[in-house]
């Protein structure tokens, strides 16, 4: 009894010492490879790219097969079937894992990428391979209880560096701000490094170029992979080019390859964005060739001939019903108070404006509360130097079409600015010259959707106006 | 017909307001009314003749495409004209018309090669067949004249401004700079009245007429177009400026330009006299437009309409004018962002500052004149004084709109009726130059409501004498101005002999979609 116990324990030992010297060996070759095969970036033959673009078609089930493994050594805690097939599970993975690797060499080598998310893609996926070569040699020490931290330590970081390799993997083929870019801003404020990519200021080429070269080009001409050694997430790099020299030609965009790259028929063995990424539109295509038209300056806040009619989601305005059977009304209304509502265009959908300065001094709260029937068709509302007081809010607030807002020059305190948070158009609001104060006004500095707020001659003035948004 | 009321022929005693009415004048009334039963209630079509002759152009006047001769004195039948065609970016507009041709390269226009050419002669070949005025056309040479001043990189954009206007530096990154803007005529009258109506002989009317006549008045106590002229100064070279210029043409004159004084009484004869209080004024007022209502069922002219708005308006401006321009209200910053010149009634500040008050009070177009910029010699000595006087105001104006949230929807608009050559006129020395009437090529600026900022636009050669890019013609000025105020330039049109006249005229214009946001 006690001699078959020494002797199964001489045997694993004897097993586990050839298995640490398996291991050794793999470790080496595998952290060897990157200086047998330099990523040199340079392209090495369609076969190697061939077998390599299989490299996404395999990777996933070693990643499904290692999440798998601390999955099922927390189960088998009460149920011990489960701990058993661990240990077929690690190994199947591990068995994935390398041939994953090997494609995902071949890809790179084969492409000719490099760049820093390469690099650093490979060398999480090695270290991820050495991690579960010794978590198979550990576990057994685990679950005699010989050694209780080592394997579940080991483990715990091969599961991380999963999770930091297959993100770098991800940012190659996706772009780096893939996970972030539809991110709702409060939660953005909370990650200090997303969002980081942005170029800065409100130059055309930061709003309107640097992003989409960002989202559809980056990924393969970027910081993390700069193919053809070319990088285009800066605008420095964007015109210092690549290996074949410049891809921008400032006021010549038929002689930017830039521009022919992307606008060459997709069936074309050079259109970019390569490999069935997703084109350019047309938009940011004629928007790029503007641009390096004008001089393709980094500063330049806008270029002729290119408008964006509803960029930076800012929704169309909403039209409103139709006001014909209120017409005579309308008309009375303006015999009897002077104060007028004028059509802001002859498209009736385009709402009315309501137009006081002819009465100014004796258009009151009362006078405007009368306007409340027709709340629901007054877009704007020149309200300025009138005798409105705080409690107009209360009628305001049913002008659910309201985009524009005077109060400049009245007695307005602010108090009730609360009340018009519910005006979701509300685009334009003018409390030039009056009372209200940096608190009163907190409501409506939340209000997101509101592009220009004018406080001149207020105690909330140093609060800040909003300039006028830049096109 | 209705019985006039002044009329003596009638059976009862007719009391007008109770005014106490001399037997003189109904006496002379009555005569009057007896041609004009002749006239009237014959119904001979030689007495029609003889109006028609009487009224000249007016009888043969055109009428507004929907528009009502009977509708009611205000907005005249305009409520039909379907305007704005388009939703506006700019419900207002403020025009610094820059009398006289400021010289683009000394400015606006940057070019640096032109340092190494100083003194050689101009190529032909730029020149081409460009006519030149009778001042320069006697020149054996065309030597170049570099600009005197520097010209230094400003704001984001790093837009080229001149060392003379450090204010209009301050805002290039709001500014929209034409560079490529062209006009058709090389002289004074026809160049300023072409970039004005759209056609170089008088007669048409003018870009604010369109305006008040096509999208009517915001504020029925103020004119809706008013225009206000620079004190000149007599350093420099200024060219007449006339009532032909905001002239509304065949529009009704109501239409026209009101124009302030730049001193003393902004209107004359604004105040009552002594002895006559407001209650008067008013009864005077009804009883005069009783007996024009009464004229104009009658003939049927609508100037007798346009006659009784005038007077209307007038008896308004009483009161709003005033109120307009008391400045005594206007708070430190003003003084401090427009500068001390604000102070002096009719200097370009002072009027800048007008502007902005006329803006807040919803007039729909203001046009300030700047006169002398005329700079044929001496452009070293006067230059300097020009920009002094412009620069910081149009600057303060700017700017001042802006703080105050009103250049969302004011557009204002920077421009002469032509440039000035690069070559210099009469004698080029070291120290001085002049220059002569370029019409090919000439630098202006918009910024506000409806144009995108901060871009230049357009590209002219190396001497700045010829657009190489993105040519602006006159006519696609004001198309894109038009554009801005939700006009389509094509629909605002009045019929007048035989044509659908408009403001760009009978040629095709285009709106210039790259100078809009």
């Amino acid at each position: 009894m006690i001699s078959a116990e020494r002797t199964e324990g001489a045997e694993r030992t004897r097993i586990k010492r050839s298995a640490w010297v398996w291991i050794g060996c793999a470790s080496v070759l595998l952290a060897a490879l990157p200086f047998l095969f330099r990523l040199d970036g340079h392209a090495h033959g369609d076969w190697l790219q061939f077998l390599g673009r299989f490299h996404p078609t395999l990777l996933h089930l070693p990643i499904g097969l290692i999440v798998l493994v601390p999955v099922l050594e927390v189960a088998g805690a009460t149920r011990p079937a489960l701990r058993d097939a661990a240990d077929f599970v690690l190994r199947t993975a591990l068995a994935l894992a390398l041939p994953t690797f090997a494609l995902g060499y071949m890809l790179a080598y084969g492409a000719g990428d490099t760049g820093t998310t390469v690099s650093r893609h490979m060398w999480g996926a090695v270290v991820l391979c050495v991690g579960l070569m010794l978590c198979i040699v550990l576990r057994p020490g685990w679950v005699t209880r010989e050694q209780a931290f080592v394997y579940p330590a080991v483990l715990s970081a091969s599961v991380l560096a999963l999770v930091w390799t297959g993100h770098q993997g991800g940012s190659m083929t996706h772009g780096s701000d893939y996970l972030t870019h539809y991110m709702p801003g409060p939660l953005r404020a909370l990650i200090p490094f997303s969002g980081s990519k942005d170029a800065g200021g409100n130059s055309f080429y930061a709003l309107h170029i640097h992003p989409v070269l960002d989202s559809k080009c980056a990924s393969c001409h970027g910081s993390g992979s700069a193919k053809a050694d070319l990088r285009v997430d800066s605008y420095d790099a964007l015109m210092r080019g690549g290996k074949d020299g410049a891809v921008v030609v400032a006021g010549k965009p038929d002689a930017s390859v830039l521009l022919a790259r992307v606008t060459l028929q997709p069936g074309d063995p050079h259109f970019m964005p390569a490999e069935g990424r997703t084109p350019l539109t047309s938009e940011e295509i004629s928007s790029i060739r503007e641009w390096i038209r004008a001089g393709a300056t980094a500063t330049a806040t806008s270029v002729p001939g290119v408008k964006f009619a509803s960029e930076q989601a800012e929704p169309p305005p909403q039209p409103v019903g139709d006001y014909s059977s209120l017409m005579p009304q309308i008309q009375e209304m303006q015999h009897g108070l002077g104060a007028k509502l004028v059509p802001l265009s002859a498209k009736a959908s385009d709402g009315l404006i309501l137009r006081t300065v002819d009465v100014s001094s004796s258009f009151g709260d009362a006078q405007l509360a009368q306007f409340e029937k027709f709340a629901p068709y007054i877009v704007e509302a020149e309200l300025a130097r009138t005798a409105v007081t705080d409690a107009s809010f209360d009628t305001l607030k049913t002008f659910t079409h309201l985009r524009a807002l005077h109060l400049e020059g009245t007695a307005i305190t602010g108090s009730n600015l609360t009340k018009i948070k519910s005006l979701s158009q509300l685009r334009y609001l003018n409390l030039s010259g009056t009372k209200v104060t940096a608190q009163s006004i907190e409501p409506v500095k939340k209000m997101s959707q509101l592009r220009n707020l004018y406080l001149f001659n207020t105690a909330a003035e140093s609060e800040g106006s909003t300039a006028r948004s830049t096109p | 017909m209705k019985q006039h009321p002044l009329c003596t022929d009638c059976e009862r005693e007719v009391d007008v307001n109770g005014l106490p009415i001399p037997a003189g004048l109904k006496r002379e009334w009555s005569a009057v009314e007896t041609r004009r039963q002749f006239l009237g209630r014959s119904g001979k079509v030689l007495g029609w003749a003889a109006l028609a002759s009487l009224f000249g152009d007016a009888a043969i006047r055109g009428r507004a495409v929907g528009a009502d001769a009977k509708s009611p004195v205000t907005s005249h039948g305009r409520d039909n004209l379907g305007l704005p065609h388009f939703a506006p970016k700019a419900k207002r507009a403020i025009y610094l018309f820059m009398s006289g041709g400021p010289p683009q390269v000394d400015l606006l226009d940057y070019k640096p090669n032109l340092a190494s050419q100083y003194n050689k002669d101009m190529p032909d070949s730029v020149r081409g067949n460009q006519q030149l005025t009778g001042m320069t056309a006697g020149q054996s040479r065309f030597p170049i004249a570099p600009s005197h001043w520097a010209f230094k990189q400003y704001g984001q954009t790093g837009t080229w401004i001149s060392d003379l206007l450090p204010y209009t530096a301050k805002m290039v990154d709001d500014l929209t700079i034409v560079k490529s803007t062209n006009t058709d005529a090389i002289n004074h009258e026809p160049a300023i009245m072409f970039m004005n109506t759209g056609n170089m002989n008088p007669g048409k009317p003018c870009l604010g007429s369109w305006l008040a006549y096509g999208l009517g008045s915001m504020n029925d106590n103020l004119p809706t177009f008013i225009v206000l002229q620079t004190k000149t100064n007599p350093k420099e070279n200024n060219q007449p400026v006339s009532s032909r210029l905001w002239s509304s043409g065949f529009l009704s004159s109501e239409y026209a330009g009101v124009g302030l004084r730049s001193g003393g009484d902004p209107v004359l004869y604004l105040a009552d006299p002594d002895g006559i209080d407001r209650e008067v004024r008013r009864k005077m007022l009804d009883a005069v437009e009783e007996i024009n209502r009464q004229t104009q069922a009658d003939v049927g002219d609508p100037e007798t309409n346009a006659r009784i708005a005038q007077y209307e308006m007038a008896f308004r401006m009483q009161a709003s004018v005033p109120e307009l321009t008391d400045l005594s209200k206007e708070p430190q910053s003003t003084w401090d962002l427009y500068g001390p010149d604000a102070k002096q009634a009719g200097s370009f500040a002072y009027n800048c500052l007008l502007a902005r008050r006329m803006a807040e009070r919803g007039v729909r177009f203001t046009q300030i004149y700047k006169r002398g910029w005329d700079v044929h010699g001496d452009v070293v000595g006067i230059l300097p004084t020009l920009c002094a006087e412009t620069d910081r105001a149009s600057y303060a104006l700017v700017t001042d709109l802006k703080r105050r949230g009103l250049l969302d929807d004011t557009l204002v608009v920077w421009a002469g009726e032509f440039g000035r050559t690069v070559y210099s006129q009469g004698g080029l020395s070291a120290e001085n130059y002049g220059r002569d009437h370029h019409p090919r090529c000439f630098t202006t600026w918009m910024v506000g409501g409806g144009v995108r900022p901060g871009i230049t636009y357009g590209e002219t050669d190396d001497y700045s004498y010829n657009v190489v890019k993105d040519p602006v013609h006159a006519r696609n000025f004001n198309a894109t101005i038009l554009a801005c105020l939700g006009i389509d330039h094509n629909r605002l049109t009045y019929d007048f002999q035989g044509l659908d006249q408009r403001l760009t005229g009978p040629q095709p214009a285009t709106v210039i979609n790259g100078l809009l946001a």
